[in-house]
């Protein structure tokens, strides 16, 4: 943690100052971490997040610098947009596992493509009875059941990524990437459980 | 009430500190200023009046255009020179709204870029010049109101599904007004802040917004004076209007078959059908059963037919599923189910029909908020944003997304997504690109917005021009471009090349809207005119204002001459006369000072008539009820 340089306050985020409201230069390199002041660890308090969100938004949402100069209000509106998109990365487990993969130097999204046969072709089993119910102008109940069943198996990999995560392994170690191939299989659940909320609209409007 | 006239003679009142920003609703049905005071917010009205300035402008024979009430009111007899409905068309091409223009009286072409121009009189303006024009009135009024000229700084409302492009217009049409826009905010969100749902410590909220011409649905959690927009959903192209066209199409039918197709066509019959149907659609709201009467004098036809209440809504029951179809979508999208909705707040002059209210109620199970005047409190929201961004209020922190997702379109015409829809604003993403030729100092970027998975389904940006790169050799220069999205949910693009550091030049061809060279001649050529109009509206207002006092003072001078000293008498005498006289000319400082001593010295007869009427009042009432 470094002070503020206008008031040598001891700084919670490097966006702002709590104490003398000064808004700062925050440098291209910090991390989401960083911006919202924590610990770089897997396992964070959602609340504690919302709250910091909140916290510093009050000292850098552009709603506050209206009448402030032209400067100051660039700063407040690139700071509150970073806070943003640090706080959409870190509350969300998926996004926030993608973002330490990259950062201990893990495989990127496309370099740990290949997934085991069997996963692949329970897919294809997936897309057959979501491509059935698509066509389907009745509810089919196979995909209430494939949508629980999606449902505990996002949960089980999510466990799983957590494990491997917390606490943090070392750079460039090979838990990164089992973490990979585990987040690679995550979206392969979210695009088919994204398709199931799809079709679930689709019957609602049709009805 | 006996004393309404007097609340004229009582304008004198001190003045409230300058208040610093006006919030405007600008509508596609009407228009609306409201101001921060005395702690709350309060719609700007003149004495008299009502704030509303119909969104409508007719340009007459001769002189200048007629903007508001006066407009409407040419609107069956001059159909083609009378436009309304122009939110409508805001960031729009001509191409997008072919279907709407067919049923609407007046002609449109299209600029060089397929951006929509409206005729009138032969003079051909684009929308965000007519807006500019509302824009100006609703200013205007709210300087009656104020006695003062209002403030240039405003916030100006838009709906929450406005896209890149119709936030763009609303901003320009300000520009050209000569407004100081300091934020554009979506209008559910800010009528959640009129109702005041920060006194509640914790909870989630829908906001059904169903005006003139456009549907938005936010779902926002409101805890400890923070207001979290989750989702927004919505259809800028569903409002009051296409319930009207319902009506309007019985009309069509009839007389279609009657007198054949092209009478349907006539703008006379179009306007008078849209607003028989408008009438019977209000009644509908208060009586099982209206009647539609329409009249086309020059072709001796008058029309009339019953239409009952389940009818119409039998007519229209696909509109209002459409917007329980947005519902879900934002529920979705806000990963909560209608249970766990604690409040539903209704807004726009279409949440009046019973039908939406039955429904809204269904369907979130719960009776929706209607306690506050729904053509009003977009207006008072944007008048508490206002205050937040003057610097009166701090307590309160609104936190808004885009409704739509950014992305890029790629290789085969794919996207990829670079800012989801929902995400909180400001916000900002940074992509990287290279080059694929040797020396290659520019990149053009197809910049869409929308939820369909190819570019040519969602809505261009326009082309962002990447210029300025240094030459070097293919694949080696790394472009990393930022897409910021702003406070008011609008694009910003910039671009550094990184090896070098040297910072790339975007050029925006905006797809249809205005270039800012152009909002620029537009400024200035009518900044001048802005000037003298204000002077001479000003004027006309003053006159306005006069008569009615006069008025007013005579009717009462003799009733009252028993209860005033002589000096009061004389005074108010001398005033009078002056104050006649002023009204031959068109001199605003003149004008003002006689109106001004005028209001003064009427001071002590409208004290004393005020108290007759107090004893009055309360002479024809039981002692109880005091």
């Amino acid at each position: 943690m470094t002070n503020c340089p206008a008031c040598n306050a001891p700084l919670e985020t490097p966006v702002a100052c709590g104490a003398c409201g000064a808004v700062h230069a925050v440098p291209e390199i910090a991390t989401p971490f960083e911006i919202l002041g924590l610990e770089p660890n897997f396992a964070l308090d959602e609340r504690d997040l919302r709250r910091r969100l909140t916290r510093f938004s009050r000292l850098v949402h552009p709603d506050y610098f209206a009448a402030a100069p032209p400067d100051v209000r660039e700063r407040a509106e690139r700071n509150s947009a970073r806070l943003n998109a640090a706080f959409e990365i870190l509350a969300d487990p998926v996004r926030r596992a993608d973002w330490f993969v990259g950062h201990l130097g893990g495989p990127a999204e496309d370099a740990e493509r290949s997934m085991p046969k069997p996963f692949l072709l329970e897919v294809l089993e997936w897309n057959e009875v979501l491509e059935e119910a698509r066509a389907a102008s009745k509810p089919d109940p196979r995909v209430e059941a494939l949508a629980a069943d999606l449902a505990d198996r996002r949960a089980t990999s999510l466990a799983t990524i957590t494990k491997r995560l917390d606490p943090l392994p070392p750079r460039g170690s090979e838990a990164l990437t089992a973490v990979r191939r585990e987040l690679n299989a995550v979206r392969y659940l979210d695009r088919a459980l994204h398709t199931i909320e799809a079709l679930r609209l689709a019957h609602a409007e049709r009805r | 009430m006996g004393y309404v006239e007097l609340n004229v003679l009582n304008n004198a009142t001190p003045l409230p500190e300058t208040p610093l920003a006006l919030g405007i609703d600008l509508g596609t049905t009407n228009s609306l200023a409201a101001i921060w005071r005395d702690g709350r917010p309060t719609v700007l009205r003149p004495e008299g009046r009502s704030g509303l300035v119909p969104s409508v402008i007719h340009f007459p024979e001769h002189g200048a255009a007629i903007v508001g009430r006066e407009a409407r009111d040419h609107a069956v007899a001059d159909p083609r020179n009378t436009l309304f409905s122009i939110k409508r068309f805001m960031g729009r091409g001509l191409a997008d709204v072919a279907q709407e223009l067919a049923t609407l009286p007046y002609a449109a072409t299209q600029n060089e870029r397929g951006g929509i121009l409206l005729e009138a009189r032969g003079r051909r303006s684009s929308p965000e010049e007519l807006s500019a024009l509302i824009l100006r009135k609703v200013h205007e009024i709210a300087g009656v109101a104020l006695g003062e000229i209002a403030p240039k700084k405003c916030v100006i409302t838009v709906p929450a599904y406005f896209d890149d492009a119709q936030r763009q217009a609303t901003r320009d049409a300000a520009r050209i007004a000569g407004l100081d826009v300091l934020r554009i905010v979506n209008e559910p969100t800010a009528a959640s802040l009129a109702y005041g749902l920060d006194q509640r410590d914790k909870g989630n909220v829908a906001v059904f917004d169903l005006g003139g011409g456009t549907f938005d649905v936010t779902i926002l959690s409101i805890e400890d004076g923070v207001f979290r927009v989750l989702a927004t959903n919505g259809d800028t192209h569903l409002g009051g209007d296409d319930f009207d066209q319902r009506l309007a199409e019985l009309a069509r039918k009839d007389l279609g078959s009657q007198h054949g197709e092209e009478f349907t066509r006539d703008p006379a019959f179009q306007q008078a059908a849209r607003q028989a149907a408008e009438q019977a659609k209000v009644e509908l709201t208060n009586h099982p059963e209206a009647e539609m009467h329409l009249m086309v004098p020059h072709k001796r036809i008058a029309w009339r037919r019953r239409v009952s209440r389940t009818e119409f809504e039998a007519l229209t029951a696909d509109l209002v599923e459409r917007t329980l179809d947005s519902c879900r979508r934002a529920l979705s999208d806000a990963k909560l189910t209608a249970s766990q909705i604690d409040e539903v707040v209704m807004v726009g002059g279409s949440t009046r029909m019973p039908v939406v209210r039955r429904s809204v109620a269904k369907f979130f199970g719960r009776v929706p908020h209607t306690e506050l005047n729904p053509d009003e409190v977009v207006a008072l929201g944007a008048a508490v944003q206002a205050q937040i961004l003057v610097g009166g209020r701090r307590d309160m922190l609104l936190l808004d997304v885009t409704p739509l997702s950014l992305g890029i379109e790629t290789m085969g015409g794919a996207i990829s997504k670079i800012i989801e829809r929902n995400s909180t604003i400001p916000c900002e993403a940074t992509e990287g690109f290279t080059t694929y030729a040797d020396d290659q100092t520019g990149v053009d970027l197809n910049i869409v917005q929308g939820e369909r998975e190819m570019a040519k389904d969602c809505r261009s940006l326009g082309r962002f021009q990447l210029k300025g790169i240094p030459p070097m050799p293919a694949g080696m220069a790394r472009v990393a471009v930022r897409f910021h999205i702003d406070a008011d949910g609008l694009l910003v693009v910039s671009a550094k090349e990184q090896s070098t550091g040297v910072t790339a030049r975007i050029e925006v061809q905006p797809m249809h809207g205005l270039t800012d060279a152009e909002v620029e001649g537009m400024l200035k050529s009518g900044y001048a005119n802005a000037v003298d109009d204000f002077a001479a509206r000003r004027a006309a207002d003053l006159k306005i204002e006069i008569g009615t006092m006069v008025r007013a003072t005579e009717k009462n001078l003799n009733a009252g001459r028993a209860g005033l000293d002589k000096e009061s008498i004389r005074d108010l005498e001398e005033a009078l006369a002056l104050a006649k006289a002023a009204t031959a000319t068109d001199d605003v400082p003149t004008l003002q000072s006689a109106r001004d001593q005028f209001e003064r010295a009427a001071l002590p007869l409208a004290a004393l008539l005020m108290n007759n009427v107090a004893q009055k009042a309360l002479m024809g009432r039981e002692l109880g009820d005091v």
